[in-house]
């Protein structure tokens, strides 16, 4: 109550209630704040009295409970305003919000006058806990809540069954989708909650009467709504930002069988290689099904890899070091593009190049299709896949020893020993089993699973031909 | 000649043209001597800073500190009586209204800029094609929309805090009035320097400037560098005024939780604007300096690292979308008790959220940067920490709803406007989380569904608040109402044009359209939505223009206002007339209740102290 501290060189105080627990209680308050200062407070507890003491004791201040409706206001302002003594009225109200008007003698002003002759109508001061007031309130509330329901439902059917996202293509896309739809519910939600509690209040409380001066609810707040309001929203985005930890981590799951991708972009274009093959593209072709895993990278400027269908995005940036990869399993065979989504320069619009998915079978067509434009001669390519898929940094092709055995004079052996002590002739269907499945066959003096076993998903067959054809050429 | 002369902006404008001849002059000459052949660019960087300053001295910005450090004496403010008419309003004045006026010209002045870029790009965008620009020009636009936008927020934010928060705490002037009259005309040079980069080759790296693209970019790209440094400036230095200001000048009574809720925003974003912008000059400055120097800040040859740039540049840049919202939500706050006719619902809640806005706001930049590159450990924490933005902003919506609730509800042009942005933001608000998730942002980011995000932020944020806040407002600065009827034109044209425009924007975004590409490939199907946004864009368009010849009409014939308009509590309405007189309240005030009793009769928020301050 900071009224209090404000009433210097106050004497004599009269506190004026039916009620007897406001008077006693409000005595207390003030002999504790007042302390060290002289002073002396009388309370009543009727009109008569307070009347009375107004004249014969000349108290310089008066406190009056807000809410007591027995006391004559128009009789106690007549008397207030005719004497010319300084006195102050303090209007203490004891409802939730506590608050403390103080009207001065000398300087009260005729509106002010009126103000407090106009208290004792209940239309000033309603009590928002009066029971009449609690059931209309909970009836619009109730009508309110119920529009919020049906117009949630409303939307979120629209949201759901209008095209607001391009065509799922990727595994990726899935989960990212299905938390689409579940932000979509939230934001359904939460705007119907706000509008229509809005658009209710428009219309059932907009101000109707041409009584300018009518009045709103003396509503202050609620701790209780307030915190309730704080706590719930706190949940959800926790609760929504661990989906999408999850849903990330979805995103980036790792596939050992899938297909190396180097991405480069550079001012305005893409170029895909695919180290397994030794191609160069500048489409990108990918197998269904079957996870991509990009390296990206950039010769210049900073530029985004993004498949609207397959929907993850990442930026491509320039700088050896700063490598950047994304997977995406293509689930759909069709024709997408890739479009930059960094802005990049001049042509940004226009740095788009095609994405084909193809079945594993045409994607391995367009792959020998690739290789057969890079050179008619079977073991050059061979030599080529043998460099681009790391064989020869385990297998040497001058004799030399490496973690593997080597490859020269290798193909025409007939005396090859194994660690099981048979001896084998090395021919190409040995050479091919050596490769797909390496385990089969262990060399003598080579430990078994170091050589990678997954060949036969990597390499196409007439890759794993070509090496082959490589091999025989190293006498 | 003379009285030409006598208008600080005349002379201004001349030191900028001097000071830019002599910058560039002195550098050459220096380079001349040392045997250096001509270079364009260090000649213009040179010659922009020499301008600013040039500008500066002209105007006479430094006349009082000169004396102050040759020991003379300069008046106080109080002593200080302008002469009255529009001279002083393009001249340096102290009078924080003046300021606060000439602060809302030029904001207004590059409002209008800023959406006529905009509209030129959306001709060029209403069909797939090119149609009349050229790309880089294209590329050129966007960025100049962002910043000169951006500036003008910041401006038009300066505008409404030093026009009103002293007259809503009860202040005679800002704690500063010199340092104010600097902060706001070193917006002037500032901004011509911005401007000046359509004229020497453009820059086309959108407003974010990211390197290594700003680095290839043309010499336009260095002036957009001087011009958003020196602005910052003018954003850091004004911002501790307010704050200063704020703390130490309020009236007798008002503690911080009776000060009107306006005063609570102005803070919170003061603080933000005080700590953070100095981020956004520095990793501009850096830029500046690897193409002047060659120091290779950002340049992965020279060691350097691009994603550097980013955590630098979206340190201020993302709390700066606070900077330019919460004074908006401060207006929404302020304006909804009057209208409502019932107290404002939680006012500790209101004002605490938005510190915690501000707080919060400070460690979510990451956001801007899920698909970046940067460590990817680092998506997870700022995802959590983004969407935790939405509880204080949860609390300001449900605070505004429940004031509504149970009120005696009327709607005149500024409550329209103040009901506007709270639907237009919430729509901002809920399409917030989307890009805040990881994963859905892995495919909404750098699309148009950000556009249209954004967009709505800065709308409900921003602009419909603004218009609230000058019909409202207008009569203490001009003594006259704006017209009711232009203005309910203004915002029925201009409400569902917007939205029609942002659902646009975000349903081409979510299917498939990038940012920033002045082309869009006719098979994924937007013309026909892009059509739709253009046209809802023009019609925002003519919606301000209906206001600004709303603003000029009213200015001159406009109903005189007379009194407390709209039944206010706050003092400005109470105490003074319209327009707003000299030195604030020629009797100062105390506060003896709380601000936002509506519904309490008899109860009142200030009085006028009989006796002289101080006494009690």
């Amino acid at each position: 109550m900071m009224g209090f501290q404000q009433l210097d060189g106050v004497r004599r105080v009269l506190i004026a209630s039916a009620n007897p627990l406001f008077g006693r209680g409000l005595e207390r308050l003030i002999r504790q704040q007042w302390q060290g200062r002289r002073f002396e407070i009388r309370v009543v507890g009727t009109m008569e009295e307070t009347l009375a003491l107004l004249e014969s004791w000349l108290p310089d201040l008066v406190i009056l409970d807000y809410d007591d409706r027995s006391l004559d206001r128009k009789r106690f302002m007549d008397l207030f305003v005719s004497g010319n003594r300084a006195m102050q009225v303090m209007l203490v109200s004891l409802q939730e919000s506590g608050s403390v008007v103080v009207y001065d003698r000398r300087v009260l002003t005729p509106s002010q006058a009126e103000d407090w002759l106009s208290l004792s109508e209940p239309s000033g001061f309603q009590s928002p806990s009066s029971g009449k007031e609690q059931s209309f309130s909970m009836k619009h509330f109730a009508i309110a809540g119920s529009i919020v329901v049906v117009l949630t439902l409303a939307t979120n059917y629209l949201l759901n069954t209008i095209q607001i996202l391009p065509l799922q293509a990727s595994v990726q896309a899935q989960p990212i989708d299905r938390l689409f739809s579940l932000q979509f519910m939230l934001i359904a939600f939460f705007f119907s909650l706000i509008v229509v509690f809005m658009g209710y209040s428009l219309i059932v409380f907009r101000q109707r009467a041409k009584d300018e001066s009518e009045e709103g609810a003396y509503i202050k707040g609620s701790t209780g709504l307030e915190v309730v309001w704080t706590i719930i929203p706190i949940g959800i985005v926790i609760y929504l930002s661990y989906l999408g930890s999850l849903a990330l981590a979805e995103t980036r799951r790792v596939d050992p069988q899938a297909v190396e991708v180097k991405v480069v972009a550079g001012q305005w274009f893409w170029r895909f290689e695919y180290p397994q093959y030794g191609i160069t593209s500048d489409t990108l072709y990918l197998p269904v099904n079957r996870q991509a895993h990009l390296r990206l990278t950039s010769l210049d400027v900073i530029h985004s890899f993004w498949v609207p269908e397959f929907r993850v995005k990442q930026d491509a940036l320039p700088g050896e070091n700063l490598e950047r990869e994304l997977r995406v399993t293509p689930t759909m065979v069709g024709q997408f593009k890739v479009r930059c989504a960094e802005l990049c320069g001049t042509s940004h619009a226009y740095m788009e190049s095609p994405v084909v998915v193809v079945s594993q079978a045409d994607f391995e067509t367009w792959i020998s299709e690739q290789l057969q434009a890079i050179g008619a001669d079977p073991a050059t390519r061979g030599a080529k896949w043998a460099q681009t898929n790391g064989c020869l940094s385990c297998h040497s092709v001058d004799g030399s020893p490496g973690v593997g055995p080597t490859w020269k004079g290798l193909y025409g052996l007939t005396d090859h020993e194994l660690a099981d002590g048979s001896r084998v002739v090395v021919d190409e269907e040995y050479l091919r089993t050596a490769i797909v499945n390496p385990n089969a066959q262990v060399v003598k003096g080579y430990p078994a699973n170091v050589m990678p076993a997954n060949y036969q998903a990597l390499l196409s067959d007439q890759q794993i031909n070509d090496i082959i054809e490589y091999i025989k050429t190293l006498r | 000649m003379k009285r030409l002369w006598s208008i600080g902006l005349v002379r201004g404008l001349v030191g900028q043209i001097l000071g830019f001849l002599i910058g560039m002059g002195l550098l050459s000459a220096v380079r001349a001597v040392m045997g250096l052949p001509w270079k364009t660019e260090p000649a213009w960087v040179a010659g922009a800073f020499g301008g600013v300053l040039g500008f500066m001295v002209a105007l006479g910005a430094f006349k009082d500190w000169y004396a102050w450090a040759l020991g003379r004496e300069t008046p106080d403010i109080e002593e200080i009586e302008e002469e009255p008419g529009w001279r002083r309003y393009l001249s340096y004045s102290l009078d924080h209204k003046v300021i606060g006026v000439q602060y809302g010209v030029l904001s207004l002045l590059l409002l209008a800029l800023g959406g006529s870029f905009a509209l030129i790009f959306r001709v060029e965008l209403a069909r797939s094609g090119m149609q009349f620009l050229s790309l880089n020009f294209f590329n050129t636009l966007i960025g100049m929309h962002g910043m000169v936008l951006i500036i003008s927020i910041l401006l038009g934010f300066a505008a409404m805090a030093n026009f009103l928060v002293p007259l809503l705490i009860g202040a005679r002037d800002m704690a500063f009035p010199r340092l104010n009259a600097f902060s706001f005309w070193i917006a002037v040079p500032a901004s011509i320097t911005l401007l000046s980069a359509l004229f020497v080759g453009g820059f086309d790296t959108g407003w974010t400037a990211y390197p290594p693209l700003s680095i290839r970019a043309p010499l336009g790209m260095q002036m957009f560098f001087v011009g958003v440094f020196f602005n910052g400036w003018s954003s850091i230095l004004g911002a501790l005024n307010l704050i200063t200001t704020i703390i130490r000048l309020r009236a007798p009574g008002m503690s911080l939780f009776r000060m009107p809720i306006f005063a609570w925003a102005t803070l919170a974003t003061s603080i933000i604007a005080l700590t953070a912008t100095q981020l956004i000059g520095l990793s501009f400055q850096m830029v500046m300096f690897e193409r002047l120097f060659g120091m290779g800040f950002f340049d992965p040859a020279k060691g350097g690292n691009p994603i550097l740039f980013q955590h630098l540049f979206w340190f201020y840049s993302h709390p700066a979308v606070y900077i330019f919202v919460l004074p908006g939500l401060g207006v929404i706050s302020e304006l909804l008790p009057v209208f409502v006719r019932k107290p404002l619902f939680g006012y500790r809640w209101v004002a605490m959220s938005s510190l915690g806005i501000a707080l919060v706001g400070f460690l979510v930049w990451g956001h801007h940067m899920f698909t970046s590159g940067m460590e990817e450990y680092l998506r997870v924490p700022f995802m959590y920490s983004t969407l935790l933005v939405a509880v204080p902003t949860g609390i300001k919506f449900f605070s505004w709803v429940a004031t509504l609730w149970q009120g005696r509800i009327r709607t005149p042009v500024p409550m329209l406007f103040v009901l506007g942005a709270i639907v237009v933001f919430l729509m901002g608000g809920l399409s917030g989380p989307p890009n805040g998730v990881v994963a859905t942002d892995l495919h909404l980011h750098d699309t148009y569904f950000v556009v249209g995000h954004f967009h709505d932020t800065m709308f409900g944020g921003y602009i419909f608040p603004l218009f609230a806040a000058i019909y409202y407002w207008f009569p203490k600065v001009s003594g006259r109402r704006l017209n009711e009827t232009l203005g309910r034109l203004h915002f029925w044209l201009m409400t569902p044009s917007f939205l029609v425009m942002t659902f646009g924007q975000m349903w081409v975004g979510m299917m498939g359209m990038r940012r920033r590409i002045a082309d869009y490939d006719p098979a994924q199907g937007f013309d026909t939505a892009h059509l739709i946004i253009t046209i809802a864009g023009f019609l925002i368009g003519l919606s301000v223009l209906i206001f600004f010849i709303n603003l000029i009409m009213s200015l001159r014939r406009g109903e005189v206002a007379v009194g407390n308009i709209w039944q206010s509590r706050s003092p400005e309405w109470q105490l003074l007339p319209s327009p707003a007189p000299m030195h604030n309240y020629p009797q100062p005030f105390r506060v003896v209740g709380e601000p936002y009793d509506y519904g309490l009769k008899g109860s009142r928020y200030v009085e006028p102290l009989t006796q002289p301050a101080g006494d009690d």
